[in-house]
């Protein structure tokens, strides 16, 4: 060493002490490099990992509804939709009657003599109720027969695998011991099947006694009631046009067709059903829950794009420098408010005042007013603007904060005046950013649990969005919140876990995509400050 | 009007002479700018509400008018029930633990109403939370230090490097509810587990050596949370470590280098000092971040109720790391979504969230004000 150390005297490294030939600035080097790949891997892992659950995901599915058509199930909920509707036909029909009771009381009739009235035609209301019992009881039954085929069927492949668990195990007096039935499923789909002529009959049985009574449909007496009876007339024929698509559907059916992947794919993308544990026929249609996010989110970014915008144009083209050390620290601390911290205000105070300002009235002109909820999308999204805020703020103050500063002196200079030069110069220039700032506000927006978990009202149900604005005001459920709600609960490795995986893998897509989106936008639209 | 008025605000203003006659387009502007003003205040207005609510309900819990002035049983104490109920023409309100110190000191037996989670107090979610925090922000802070320093200083610029940062940058944006269900899966149900017993569904065993490995799952513990909350906040510790690290001009790099200085030698006199106070303030952004997230925890290390703290009951050391632990943010969904309402609960609810806003707000607190400091400081 020492001799090599003098045949190089001026060789800076010689001295650096080497440990198997490494020495100090490479070992670092291998140290940092080492933590960067750990990073990479871990984070390449979380993403790798998402997918490789969620994709499992498909299969189970596919094969679930494969078992729900070759067990009948299918059959006998195109039987038990036509008989839903027939129920709804009866809803509709009992709400002319109420309709008409609460008339009566407003006029003041004593109860006795609002009865008399009513009675005229409640007759013919019972009438309409009782025609449908002989087909909703066939089709219950026929349920009962389906879904008992296929819980047997599932119990056996359950125990037919614990049967090869134990042999595997070399316990085979054990294995001896377990029963397994083998059922055939055939079997079952025949006997219903069979039963098509008895469905047809009952259902030729209720087309002829709904056309009988809605040939003299009873008068009320009322204008409006009375139109509303004529609707109903028309309902009717609806239902016995539909009768008829059923019938056509069942004699079209069969258990042999296999169900395709393509199939499961469409059910979990455009499924209106998100429907778990139950004992029928579960279903993971993600719609309901994208649209309550959507929702949501929107209502937020009502609120949040102008005043998040807003503030940050403020700040930067109008406010003192006062306002602005307080202003700007200010915004920037709002976002550290933890978001349950968020969810419980909403809980304990603001969907109380929500619901209480709605009742005011001034807004009595709004029919979706006075609300009867109160946690609902409105309420979620009004306190998820203020999460986003500051996210919005902050990135769009940045960005009208970097226009160079002889784009305004030159407009000033032309005798423009303070706000032509921020409407028409500065915000069109920093617009990029701007817009990538609404953009990863949104993100934020979309990606927020506990907020929607604790406030949205949790109800899945796609927004009924005839209803206008009122839409707002209904409670929803996310796919934030439906993560945070029922992930606890679900068996690992189960069609409910994998379900839950593939609405994280959406979330996670989308979230990706947004913030790929912001950061494209602010490079391709840069301007160039040379 | 006067002359002397006149002449004052012509004091004021001295262009008021030449425009006193407000024109049309400075009066549009007036308006407007009074619109983007009352916007601006209304968000102040909005976030103090709810702090002010927060502040004033929550500080009724923690705070009383007698010595010592602060709820030492509120701070101290495990959640617990409430017994709500009437001695001696008497209304009192006792904690479960109290409740039975009274009846046995009195000999009787009460009736009283209980109110689930109503009495006692949160300590164990505060050391819950300090405890997931800590962990959380050494193994994201180890990890992000370094690997920025390297993305920095020593990795080839080129595509490859864009790529990576540009899918750091885009994961610092994923959901945390989306960590929370990685962490479930992977941390929880198929967490490595190294032991030197053999243990039930292991996959190997390192022969000779009586070691045995198996993906287990490490169950809802004080670990498993740690990791999902590190790898929530590593990209975020990642990026902005680097930008701080790279806002330094290249410079002083250089001047270093030139004067014969090893690469180490450079980076850590003539880099890390100056890049230091931002790497600080982006950590302080992620602890603050880390203690506030409820989504991650919810299936990984938080238990909605646990008698014992974490350093009691032990077995074996390892199990202090393998145990579910009750967290702040968890405790605060609990009470106000998963139990009956009532008055008693809500002094609970206000309490714990009071105790929580003003941890997580201290700590963001501190970062913006580190951060203003630091702007001031350096400039290049």
């Amino acid at each position: 060493m020492t001799e090599e150390g003098e045949n190089n005297r001026y060789d800076l490294h010689s001295r650096r002490r080497q440990f198997l030939g490494i020495d100090k600035d490479q070992a670092l080097k291998g140290l940092f490099g080492g933590n960067a790949i750990v990073s990479i891997v871990v984070l390449a892992l979380i993403t790798f990992f998402l997918f490789k659950e969620g994709a499992a995901f498909f299969g189970q599915y596919r094969e679930n509804i494969d078992l729900y058509r070759r067990s009948g199930i299918e059959y006998v909920d195109i039987m038990k939709e036509q008989s839903e509707s027939y129920s709804e036909l009866n809803r509709y029909l009992n709400s002319i009657r109420s309709e008409h009771a609460t008339m009566l009381r407003e006029e003041g009739l004593s109860f006795a003599d609002a009865r008399a009235k009513l009675s005229g035609y409640e007759d013919f209301i019972y009438a309409i109720e009782d025609l449908g019992y002989p087909v909703s009881e066939y089709v219950l039954e026929m349920s009962e027969v389906a879904v008992g085929a296929r819980d047997m069927y599932e119990d056996a492949a359950n125990y037919r695998e614990h049967r090869e668990n134990l042999l595997e195990l070399g316990r085979d007096e054990e294995a001896a011991e377990v029963e397994v039935l083998d059922v055939d499923l055939s079997l079952f789909v025949d006997m219903i099947k069979e039963g098509e002529a008895d469905f047809l009959a009952l259902n030729d049985a209720l087309e002829a006694g709904l056309r009988e009574r809605i040939a003299d449909l009873p008068t009320i007496g009322v204008e409006s009631l009375d139109a509303k009876m004529q609707r109903f007339g028309e309902l009717a024929l609806m239902f016995i046009v539909e009768m008829e698509r059923t019938e056509q559907l069942l004699s079209d059916w069969t258990s042999e067709k296999r169900v395709g992947m393509f199939t499961a794919l469409a059910s979990f993308v455009f499924g209106e059903d998100w429907v778990t544990n139950s004992s029928i026929q579960d279903w993971y249609g993600i719609m309901p829950l994208f649209t309550g996010s959507l929702l949501v989110a929107s209502i937020a970014m009502v609120f949040a794009v102008p005043l998040g915008v807003g503030a940050a144009i403020y700040v930067n083209q109008f406010a003192n420098q006062k306002e602005q050390t307080l202003i700007k620290p200010y915004i920037e601390f709002i976002s550290a408010i933890p978001s349950v911290v968020i969810g419980f205000f909403g809980i304990a105070v603001f969907g109380q005042f929500v619901r209480e300002v709605s009742g005011w009235a001034i807004l009595s002109g709004f029919d979706f007013f006075p609300i009867s909820e109160r946690l609902t999308a409105f309420t979620a999204g009004c306190l998820l603007a203020l999460m986003a805020i500051p996210t919005i703020f902050t990135l769009a103050e940045d960005a009208i904060n970097n226009v160079p500063k002889s784009f305004k002196e030159a407009s000033l200079a032309m005798g423009a005046t303070r706000l032509q030069t921020t409407l028409r110069i500065i915000v069109p220039t920093s617009l990029s950013g701007i817009i990538s700032a609404i953009l990863l506000g949104f993100g934020r927006v979309i990606g927020e649990t506990m907020v929607v978990l604790l406030c949205a009202g949790n109800r899945i149900e796609i927004p009924d969005f005839t209803n206008g604005i009122g839409t707002f005001f209904e409670p929803v459920h996310t796919m934030t919140g439906i993560i945070a709600q029922e992930l606890g609960e679900v068996v690992n490795g189960s069609i409910h876990y994998r379900a839950l995986f593939m609405v994280g893998m959406v979330l996670f897509v989308i979230s990706l995509f947004i913030n790929y989106m912001a950061q494209k936008i602010v490079l391709k639209y840069q301007v160039s400050r040379g | 009007m006067s002359q002397k008025s006149n002449l004052k605000k012509l004091k004021r203003n001295p262009s008021a002479g030449f425009h006193a006659k407000p024109t049309r387009a400075k009066s549009t502007e007036r308006a407007i700018s009074w619109m983007f003003r009352l916007g601006t205040y209304f968000i102040l207005l909005c976030a103090s509400v709810i702090f002010l609510t927060i502040i004033y309900k929550g500080s009724q819990t923690v705070f009383q008018a007698s010595f010592p002035f602060v709820n030492i049983e509120f701070l101290t104490e495990a959640p617990q029930t409430l017994h709500v109920f009437e001695y001696e023409g008497e209304q009192m309100e006792l904690s479960d633990s109290n409740f039975r110190v009274f009846e046995e000191e009195r000999g009787v037996e009460i009736d009283s109403t209980t109110y689930a989670y109503s009495g006692g107090g949160i300590w164990p979610c505060i050391v819950g939370t300090v405890l997931l925090v800590i962990g959380a922000m050494t193994i994201a802070l180890t990890l992000g230090v370094l690997s920025a320093i390297f993305l920095s200083e020593y990795s080839k610029p080129g595509k490859t490097l864009n790529a990576i940062r540009l899918s750091i940058l885009n994961l610092a944006g994923v959901p945390s509810v989306v960590f929370g269900i990685f962490g479930l899966g992977f941390f929880v149900l198929a967490g490595p587990i190294f032991s030197f017993s053999p243990f039930e569904g292991y996959d190997i065993r390192f022969w000779p050596l009586p070691i045995y490995f198996g993906f287990v799952g490490w169950n809802v513990s004080l670990i498993a949370g740690c990791f999902t909350l590190a790898f929530m906040v590593l990209p975020i510790v990642i990026s902005a470590s680097e930008e701080s690290l790279r806002a330094i001009p290249q410079g002083l790099r250089e001047a270093s280098l030139a004067l014969g200085a090893s690469k180490w030698t450079a980076i850590r006199t003539n880099v890390l000092p100056y890049a230091m106070p931002g790497i600080l303030t982006s950590s302080i952004i992620g602890v603050a971040r880390v203690a506030g997230e409820t989504a991650p925890i919810m299936f990984t290390a938080a238990y909605a109720m646990r008698d014992q703290l974490p350093w009691q009951g032990l077995e074996k050391w390892s199990d202090f790391f393998f145990q579910g632990v009750m967290a702040l943010p968890y405790h605060i969904y609990v009470v106000s979504a998963k139990i009956p309402q009532n008055e008693y609960t809500e002094r609970m609810q206000y309490g714990t969230a009071f105790v929580f806003l003003v941890i997580v707000a201290g700590i963001a607190l501190s970062s913006i004000l580190l951060r203003i400091r630091m702007r001031k400081k350096y400039r290049w």
